[in-house]
């Protein structure tokens, strides 16, 4: 069962369907967006923008949705199909692109905190997911896999985690359903939220790129809530927790085989645990790579002034990249609602449900209270 | 009714076995083909959304393991299939895709003179939507449909 999706060989398929998305976007920024800030609604001139804070991310994702499970009655046609799957690289072109944004200076600014914040949340997270996971009865697998999808990245950690410990299809599946159905009312919500308890895009940032699970859904809840991308955005900041907690999957992937095979030890089958050495060079998330080069070079000056505070303003080129950046973030986000299907979502239930929406909500409140704790701490950059 | 042709959909569940029962007693006495079916679920690449700047191995890992699973669990609907219909003429057949579309075909299909199906099939190793299976079926197949509990 291959599921690679090469950029370049799949391409010709793929314009359809990355037409589509372009069109959508194209609608939603030069059309629908201008026209939300100052269409008058309850008597007030730009109400959908002042309350609902709806921006172009949000209609993205909002279109996205609607096309597979309204226009479309639940799956993509064939015709678009490959262009909304090559729509998921753009996110993480995006990310890489992020880099941009930051210097290796910046990054040791910021990092330092999420190394703190991120490390602290991910082993929480596990242990809270082990014990409660085994109170509630769940198959041992089951509690693996759900430890690292609730803990690091989503829907990666929890695929990355299975074959280590013996998950069954249906495990990872209704994993996936449960951290991605909270993840995607965490996405709507957490804007909200950020607004109206007025958080700064650095207590945002820090609060979502700690609570929210998945990286997609993390990127989108951040531009929700201020889509520019610049130094010291929400979006600049959420990424920075977002990586930090991306790199240790390989990490929490070793420890939840160990715990999972420390328990099966009667059966003698450890032999199938893999070393964190192969697990590092297996399960290491290639985009950080590209992300980490990125900071290279523009640490290195070859974009011209990054524009970081109290710096010189950024260059042309840097202003440039964080255009198209925005579009491609626009991009990635209309596949990425595409991809949302209710009927997998409506579907999900039982303890694996139960576990993660009590996890998952622990987690989400805890973050925010820790912020606003350490909120004098936190660096700008 | 002479039936020509029976289809049940064979997972190597205890659901499967009551529906197979069934549909050998059903092909016993209409002295019918039978064919048992099996899919492997092609929905996953995109159910975890693939691609290749994840990581090396983390999710093609994952669909590799997963096939692997699949192909275990055709192997024991097979078996299922061979050990209920020892001493007649019949065909397995296995298919790969989307497990509802597929199966909507076979119960439209005009060789389809009825279709047996346990109400839990495919959901051992299946994805949620996989559970309102038998209920789409119910709504959209065209052909006979037998659906057992």
């Amino acid at each position: 069962m291959n599921g690679d999706v090469g950029f370049f060989r799949k391409l010709p398929s793929a314009l359809p369907g990355l037409a589509l998305i372009v069109l959508t976007m194209v609608v939603i920024r030069n059309w629908i967006e201008p026209w939300m800030t100052t269409a008058v609604i309850f008597g007030t001139k730009g109400w959908l923008v002042k309350v609902t804070h709806l921006n172009y991310i949000l209609l993205g994702i909002i279109m996205g949705m609607l096309y597979r499970n309204v226009v479309f009655g639940g799956k993509m046609p064939d015709v678009l199909s490959d262009g909304f799957k090559l729509s998921r690289l753009m996110i993480k072109t995006g990310i890489i692109l992020l880099g941009s944004l930051y210097t290796f200076n910046a990054i040791v600014q910021l990092g330092s905190m999420a190394i703190f914040l991120i490390g602290g949340f991910v082993i929480l997270t596990i242990i809270m997911v082990l014990w409660f996971g085994t109170l509630l009865g769940l198959d041992r697998s089951m509690i693996g896999v759900m430890a690292n999808a609730l803990s690091i990245c989503g829907v990666t950690a929890a695929v990355a985690t299975s074959p280590g410990v013996e998950a069954k299809a249906s495990h990872v599946a209704y994993a996936i359903a449960t951290i991605l159905g909270f993840g995607i009312l965490t996405m709507f919500i957490s804007p909200f939220i950020g607004h109206a308890l007025e958080l700064t895009d650095l207590q945002y940032g820090a609060w979502i790129g700690t609570g929210i699970l998945n990286s997609g859904q993390v990127l989108a809840a951040a531009l929700a809530f201020n889509p520019n991308v610049a130094p010291g955005t929400a979006v600049s900041v959420a990424e920075i927790w977002n990586i930090m907690r991306v790199i240790s999957i390989p990490f929490a992937v070793f420890a939840v085989t160990v715990w999972y095979w420390a328990g099966k030890t009667e059966s003698g089958e450890g032999g199938k645990r893999k070393g964190l050495g192969t697990l590092l060079v297996e399960k290491f998330p290639v985009f950080v790579l590209g992300f980490l080069g990125m900071v290279f070079l523009t640490s290195m000056g070859a974009f011209g002034d990054v524009g970081l505070k109290g710096g010189p303003a950024a260059s042309e080129t840097i202003k440039m990249m964080r255009l198209w950046m925005t579009w491609i973030f626009g991009f990635g986000l209309v596949g990425l609602g595409g991809y949302i299907d209710f009927k997998e979502l409506r579907q999900a239930g039982g303890a694996p449900l139960k576990l993660g929406l009590i996890v998952g909500v622990t987690k989400y409140v805890l973050a925010l209270v820790v912020v606003f704790l350490i909120k004098d701490y936190l660096v700008a950059i | 009714m002479g039936f020509k042709n029976i289809v049940v959909a064979v997972d190597g569940s205890e659901a499967s076995q009551e529906a197979l029962n069934y549909a050998v007693e059903l092909a016993r006495q209409s002295k019918c083909a039978l064919t048992g079916l099996f899919i492997i679920d092609g929905g996953w690449p995109d159910y975890i959304g693939n691609d290749w700047q994840s990581s090396k191995a983390a999710r093609q890992g994952f669909l590799d393991y997963i096939f692997k699973e699949q192909e275990e669990q055709a192997d024991a609907a097979r078996k299922q299939f061979e050990t209920a219909t020892t001493g007649m003429e019949t065909v397995f057949s296995l298919l790969g895709g989307d497990p509802t579309e597929e199966m909507l075909k076979i119960a439209n299909a005009a060789s389809t003179d009825i279709f047996v199906l346990s109400r839990r099939v495919f959901q051992v190793s299946g994805r949620p939507s996989l559970k309102s299976l038998a209920k789409t079926l119910a709504q959209k197949a065209t052909r006979p449909l037998l659906l057992l509990a």
